[in-house]
C-alpha cells in the first residue's frame, strides 16, 4: 500500500515506563518508531517530514501535548496525532480534536485498539502525502507547459472549443489543435476530463 | 511577769535599803545600771523597790516614776490581772510558778505598746519578806526574725504546694540528716516524714520502669563530674496513678572538691503534660484532616498517577503476547518488557503504600529524618499534582546533608502544600515558566533549610500579610488552613517557616530544622 520510505510512528510521553512499553509494542508489530521524552526534543529532532504519525500524551511537564499540537499545526506540520489521555482529560480531547487531531485513545488501552487507530493515521498520513506528491507532479507538469501552450490549457480548461480558442488567440485552429496535444502529452492527461481535474486539483487550494 | 510573793507582810523598801553598808549599795547601783537586761526588784507585794537604767529605756519609765508602784503596770492586760492572781497563790501556798524557770511574756511599755520578752525570776535569799529579781530582755527583734523565718518557711511550703514542686538535699557523706520538704512527700503520695530510702530504692519502688534507665544514667552523668542533673521521667504511684516529674538537682562540693551534697527540686508537671498531651491530639487531629483534605483534593492526580504504571504493564504484556507469537523473536526484548512489568507493579504499589502513609492516623513520632530520601520518597505525591497541570517539579538537593529529628510524614506535608501552592501560583503561566524548583541546603546557623520557588504571580501585599492566619485563603475551594497547619507543624520542630519574592517573578517559601545533635537521647 505504502510504497516509498516506511512510516514512523513518533511517541512523546514524558513517562519512561509507558515511553518505553509502546516502543516495544511497536516494535513487535514491524513498526519503525522513535521517541521522544518531551515535546520540545521532539521539535529538535531532525525528522526530515518522515511520514508517519504521532502517538502523544496529553498531559506533560513543561510543554503539555496540546501545546505541542499548536506549534506543529503553526509548522503546517501534516503528521497525524492520536492522543494517549488519562481518565477525565476529555474536555482537553475535545480541544485536540478540534484542533485537528485524528484520534484520542484513554490509558490503560488494549494494543489493538492503538494499532487500528495507529493504522488508520498512517493511511491518512500517506493519503495526504500521495495527495500532495500528486499535486507537485501536476505542478511539476504545468511548469513545463510553454506560455501559450498555457493560454492554450486555460482555454481548454475553461470548456471552449478549438475554434473559439483559435479565434481567441489569433491562431489557426490547426496550430490549436497542435498545441492541445502537446498539452495532453507534457500533463499525461488520459483525457480531457482528467486533464480538468489535474488542473483544478492544483488551483483550488491556492484560492 | 508572774512573781511570787511571801505569807508575811511588811518590809518596807527603805527599811532594807538602810540595813545594807553604804559601799554595798553603791556596788549593787553600778552592778543594777551596767546590766544589759533590765533589772526591776519588786517585794512581796509586787511594789517595785528598784528599776535599773536599763529598764527605764526598755519600758519608757523614769524610775522615780514606777518606785512604789505596782509591778503589774509593767505588764499588759490579761496578765496584769492574773499576775496578782499568782502572787496571792504564792503567798497562800508557796507554789512557783516562774521562780528560776525564766518564761517567754509580753510587757508593756509606758506609750501603750507591748513587746515580747524573756523574763527570769529569782528570789532573794535570807530575807523576810521575800523580795524578788526580774531580770527582763527584750526579744522583739529576735521574735521579728523568728516570725518572718517562720512565714517565710509557711510561704514557702505553700508555694511548693502551690507549684507543686518540692526541694531536697541529700548529704553524701551522711554528716547531716537528709532534708525532704513535705511537698516531696506529697508529691508521691508517702507520708510525711517517712523513711525516705536510697537512690536505688527510690528508681526501684517509684520511677516508671520505661524511664528508670534515663534516670539513672542522669545521676550517673551528674555523679561522673557534670555536677547536675536535669530529667524529666514518670513515676507510679502507690494509688497506681502516674505522675511527670522534673527534676532538677545538683551537686555541691567541699573545700577538696569532693562532692558532698546533692541538692535539687522535683517539679510535679503532670497537668502541664496532660495539658500538652491534649492540645498535640488536637493539633494532630486537625494535621490529619489536613492530610485527607489534601489528599481528597489530589485524587484526580493520584489516580493518573497510578494509571500509568497500569498504562504501562497493559502495553508491556501485549507486546510481550505479540514478540513470542512471533516466529523469530528476541528473548531480551520480551525479559525486557517482564522486568518493567515487574518494576511498574511495584511502582504503583508504592505510590498506594506512600498515599496510604500519607493519611494513615498514627502517632506523631520524630525520628532522624534523611533530607535527601524525604525529597525522593515525596516527589511522587508531589509529582501528582504537578503533572495534572503540566508542570514541572525539578528537585534541587545538597548531596550529604545532616539529618533532622523529625516527624517525616508531618514534614512531607509541610513540603507537599508548599508544592501545592506553588502550583496553584502558576496555573495561568506560560509553558516555559511552569516550573516547581524545590531545594535543600545546610545553613551556617546548623539548619537544614528547604525552600520551595515558584515561577508565579506572587503575593499580593495584603494577602502576604494574612497569609498564615487560619481560614485565610485566595483560592476558590481552599481551607485556608494549609500554611497556617504547616507553621504551626514546623514550629513544633522548633523551626521557622516564611517567605520571600522569587528574584523576576513569583514566590519563595522557606522552611528550616535543626540539625539532629550528633548523639540523640530521647
Amino acid at each position: 500500500m505504502i510504497k516509498e520510505t516506511k512510516p514512523t510512528v513518533f511517541v512523546v510521553d514524558d513517562d519512561a515506563a509507558v515511553r518505553d512499553s509502546l516502543r516495544l509494542l511497536l516494535k513487535s508489530v514491524g513498526l519503525p518508531v522513535e521517541v521522544f521524552e518531551s515535546g520540545q526534543e521532539f521539535l529538535d529532532a531532525e525528522r526530515d517530514d518522515r511520514p508517519g504519525c504521532l502517538v502523544l500524551d496529553i498531559r506533560m511537564p513543561g510543554m503539555s501535548g496540546l501545546e505541542l499540537q499548536v506549534k506543529l499545526n503553526e509548522r503546517h506540520s501534516i503528521l497525524p496525532i492520536i492522543f494517549i489521555t488519562g481518565h477525565g482529560d476529555v474536555p482537553m480531547a475535545v480541544e485536540a480534536m478540534q484542533a485537528g487531531a485524528v484520534d484520542f485513545i484513554q490509558k490503560p488501552f488494549r494494543d489493538q485498539d492503538l494499532l487500528d487507530r495507529i493504522n488508520q493515521a498512517l493511511e491518512k498520513d500517506a493519503g495526504s502525502r500521495r495527495m500532495l506528491a500528486e499535486r507537485n507532479m501536476i505542478r511539476k507538469r504545468l511548469e513545463s507547459l510553454t506560455p501559450r501552450e498555457r493560454e492554450v490549457l486555460d482555454l481548454v480548461v475553461a470548456g471552449k472549443a478549438n475554434k473559439v480558442i483559435a479565434g481567441d488567440l489569433n491562431l489557426s485552429q490547426r496550430t490549436v489543435e497542435i498545441h492541445r496535444a502537446r498539452v495532453m502529452e507534457k500533463m499525461e492527461a488520459h483525457s480531457l476530463a482528467h486533464l480538468v481535474r489535474m488542473v483544478l486539483e492544483v488551483e483550488r487550494p491556492e484560492e | 511577769m508572774t512573781l511570787n510573793a511571801n505569807k508575811t507582810k511588811r518590809a518596807s523598801s527603805k527599811r532594807a535599803r538602810v540595813s545594807r553598808s553604804a559601799a554595798a549599795e553603791r556596788e549593787f547601783r553600778a552592778l543594777l545600771d551596767a546590766a544589759v537586761d533590765a533589772i526591776v526588784v519588786i517585794d512581796h507585794q509586787g511594789t517595785i523597790e528598784e528599776f535599773s537604767l536599763a529598764a527605764e529605756r526598755l519600758f519608757g519609765y523614769r524610775a522615780a516614776e514606777v518606785i512604789g508602784s505596782n509591778v503589774n503596770l509593767l505588764m499588759p492586760q490579761p496578765h496584769q490581772a492574773s499576775h496578782n492572781q499568782y502572787m496571792q497563790r504564792f503567798a497562800e501556798t508557796g507554789e512557783q510558778r516562774v521562780i528560776g524557770i525564766g518564761r517567754e511574756v509580753r510587757a508593756l511599755h509606758k506609750d501603750g505598746s507591748s513587746f515580747p520578752c524573756d523574763l527570769a525570776v529569782g528570789r532573794v535569799s535570807g530575807v523576810d519578806p521575800p523580795r524578788f529579781v526580774g531580770i527582763i530582755r527584750d526579744i522583739s527583734a529576735r521574735k521579728l526574725a523568728e516570725e518572718q523565718l517562720r512565714r517565710s518557711e509557711t510561704e514557702l511550703r505553700l508555694a511548693q504546694q502551690l507549684a507543686n514542686l518540692g526541694n531536697y538535699v541529700v548529704h553524701l557523706d551522711g554528716s547531716e540528716p537528709d532534708y525532704f520538704s513535705p511537698q516531696m512527700y506529697r508529691i508521691l503520695g508517702a507520708e510525711i516524714d517517712s523513711r525516705t530510702g536510697t537512690l536505688a530504692e527510690y528508681l526501684d519502688e517509684w520511677v516508671h520502669p520505661a524511664d528508670v534507665d534515663r534516670l539513672r544514667g542522669a545521676f550517673a552523668e551528674m555523679d561522673a563530674g557534670s555536677g547536675s542533673l536535669d530529667v524529666e521521667y514518670r513515676v507510679t504511684l502507690r494509688s497506681g496513678s502516674a505522675k511527670h516529674l522534673h527534676h532538677i538537682a545538683q551537686t555541691i562540693y567541699d573545700e577538696q572538691r569532693r562532692p558532698a551534697k546533692h541538692i535539687g527540686t522535683v517539679h510535679d508537671v503532670t497537668d502541664r503534660r496532660h495539658a500538652e498531651d491534649l492540645a498535640r491530639q488536637l493539633q494532630e487531629r486537625l494535621t490529619h484532616f489536613a492530610r485527607l483534605s489534601t489528599m481528597g483534593e489530589m485524587a484526580a492526580g493520584l489516580a493518573h498517577e497510578i494509571n500509568q504504571p497500569l498504562a504501562a504493564i497493559a502495553t508491556y504484556s501485549q507486546a510481550s503476547q505479540r514478540m513470542l507469537a512471533l516466529p523469530q523473536h528476541d528473548p531480551a526484548d520480551v525479559l525486557a518488557a517482564l522486568t518493567q512489568i515487574n518494576a511498574q507493579a511495584l511502582r504503583a504499589g508504592e505510590v498506594i503504600r506512600r498515599l496510604r502513609n500519607f493519611v494513615k492516623n498514627r502517632e506523631v513520632k520524630r525520628e532522624p529524618v534523611d533530607c535527601t530520601r524525604l525529597l525522593e520518597d515525596l516527589r511522587t505525591l508531589a509529582e501528582t499534582d504537578a503533572r495534572l497541570h503540566n508542570i514541572r517539579l525539578r528537585i534541587e538537593s545538597e548531596s550529604a546533608l545532616p539529618t533532622v529529628y523529625a516527624d517525616p510524614i508531618q514534614l512531607q506535608q509541610v513540603i507537599l502544600n508548599l508544592v501545592r501552592n506553588a502550583i496553584d501560583a502558576m496555573l495561568d503561566v506560560p509553558g516555559h515558566r511552569r516550573e516547581v524548583v524545590l531545594s535543600t541546603r545546610e545553613t551556617s546557623d546548623g539548619e537544614v533549610e528547604i525552600t520551595v520557588a515558584d515561577r508565579g504571580t506572587g503575593l499580593a501585599p495584603d494577602a502576604a500579610e494574612h497569609l498564615f492566619n487560619p481560614f485565610f485563603t485566595t483560592k476558590a475551594g481552599g481551607t485556608g488552613l494549609g500554611l497556617a497547619i504547616s507553621r504551626s507543624i514546623v514550629r513544633a520542630h522548633g523551626g521557622r517557616l516564611w517567605h520571600t519574592p522569587n528574584a523576576g517573578s513569583g514566590a519563595r517559601f522557606h522552611f528550616t530544622l535543626p540539625i539532629t545533635p550528633a548523639a540523640t537521647g530521647e
